[in-house]
Order: C-alpha cells, then structure tokens, then sequence
C-alpha cells in the first residue's frame, strides 16, 4: 500500500503533540537537526506532529531553510 | 533555567533596556525577522499564485511587525533553551507563511461542504496500485460518512480531499491553526479505530 496516500488519509498512529506545542519546541529541534545530532530521537512529538501536520511541517522546512542560510553567511 | 550564551543575552538585556539601547535592539529585531520573513516568501515564491508572488513587500512587513510584536510580548518566556535568534525567527516563519497560505487562497472559493474525492486519485499510477488505492479510498470514504462528527467530516474534507491549508480553514471559520488540526487528527485517530475494526471483522 503506498504509504503517501495512507498517511494523508489516516495520519501517522503515533503521539501527536499537536501545532501549539510543536511550535513551543520548533527552535530546539531546528538546532538539532542542524548540530546534526539525533533530533528524532530527542523530539519524537516534532517528527510525528509534521508527519500529518502539513503546514507545521512547511514552517519546519522554512526555518531550517533560513538557519542554514544564515548560519552559512555568518561562516563567510 | 538554562545558562544563556552571550548573544541571547545582550539581545534579552537590550530589548529589555533603556532609551536608544532598547530602541535600536528593537531596530535590529525588526530587521532580522523581515529578512527572515523575506527569504522565506522568496523560498516559496514559485508556490504562490503570479499576483501574490510579485507583490510580497508588504506582506513581509506585516509578518515581521507582528513577529516583533509577538516576540517582545513572550520575552518573558525565552528560556534559553535555543539561541535567541533561533527562537525569534521561528515567529516570522510562522507569520509570513500564514500570512503566504491566506493570500494564495484569498480569491480562491473554499466550500467546506463538499469534497472531491477524485484528487485523490493519481492516473500516473499503474492499475494495481490504483486497485489497491482505490478500495482504502472507497472504505475510507464510507467511514466518514458513517464514523465522523459534522465538524470532523467538514475538516477532514476539506484538508485531505480539497487540500485547503488549515491556516485557510482557520481564518474562515473565525478558528486557530491548532483548533483545526485537532479536529483532523481526531477524525484520523477515528477512523484508523473504525478500519482496525473492520479489518478484524474481515480477518474473521
């Protein structure tokens, strides 16, 4: 079964914080991914809220986005 | 409390100082969160409808004085846990993508009534996948109809089979990002029980 459609059909079965809360811990979780540690592992709500949760997952990608950008004009 | 790095702190003892050291730290704010809020609008921009995508100025300054609004109103709530520009800049992503969802869909009619189930339906698949998605679209289908509250039915279809951003859903039905989302995942959570139980009555 592909899993793309299952997903945004049924979302993931997984404890799911919800927008308020992932958005209480987005700064930290961004910081791990970026330190490149194990921010699964250390955020497991993050990852199963932006699972089903398109727009915080969008959010997510955008903050990232913008830290890596400005993490690599304060290394020039 | 977690020790603060030296930046977080000069920004927390800046934007809770005095005269010019709090006027301009509150300068310097304002502009990070409107470049942030502007690459972000710039990384999205190929998403956006061609009105909305050249016209982004405005919208970009909006998101950042809320931000700087909103960041100066939960100061107090800074724990230090991220570095403070980390922190800060996650309320301009969240204004300005609001604020990009909401004027991509402003001219577009959003009728939480009704639902097109055929968007689901991918024709670039082979048929027997197509087999197999179409009979969990088909059980789906019937669960909403028969297992989901008015309110979780309007919202799961309107965000699953009409892929109208919550955001959007929020702003039209007077709600919160948050409120919406929880009404999506309790009809998910509800419907995963509904097909666990009728994949059991098949199994037997």
């Amino acid at each position: 079964m592909n899993e793309d459609i299952r997903n945004r059909l049924l979302g993931s079965a997984s404890p799911d914080p919800g927008c308020e809360a992932c958005f209480e811990i987005l700064d930290q979780y961004a910081e791990a991914v970026l330190q490149g540690v194990d921010a699964g592992r250390l955020f497991p709500q993050v990852i199963a809220h932006i699972e089903s949760c398109e727009a915080c997952r969008e959010d997510t990608e955008g903050l990232l986005a913008a830290l890596r950008s400005q993490s690599s004009d304060e290394s020039k | 409390m977690t020790t603060l790095d030296a930046d977080s702190a000069r920004w927390l003892e800046e934007l809770r100082g005095q005269g010019s050291v709090r006027a301009l730290a509150h300068t310097r704010l304002h502009a990070m969160l409107l470049r942030m809020a502007r690459a972000e609008a710039f990384r999205r921009r190929d998403s956006l409808p061609p009105d909305v995508a050249g016209d982004l100025d405005d919208l970009c300054l909006q998101a950042a004085n809320d931000a700087v609004v909103a960041v100066l109103g939960k100061l107090d709530a800074f724990r230090g846990a991220s570095r403070f520009t980390t922190w800060a800049c996650k309320f301009a992503l969240l204004e300005v993508s609001v604020r990009l969802r909401r004027r991509a869909w402003s001219r577009r009619r959003v009728a939480l009534e009704e639902a097109s189930w055929e968007r689901l339906v991918d024709p670039a698949r082979g048929p027997e996948w197509s087999l197999e998605h179409h009979e969990l679209l088909s059980t789906v289908r019937e669960l909403v109809q028969s297992t989901l509250t008015e309110s979780q039915r309007r919202v799961f279809l309107a965000v699953v089979a009409e892929e109208i951003p919550i955001d959007v859903i929020a702003e039209r039905t007077g709600s919160s990002r948050g409120a919406v989302y929880k009404a999506l995942h309790d009809a998910r959570r509800r419907l995963r029980a509904a097909m666990a139980v009728a994949g059991q009555r098949e199994a037997k």
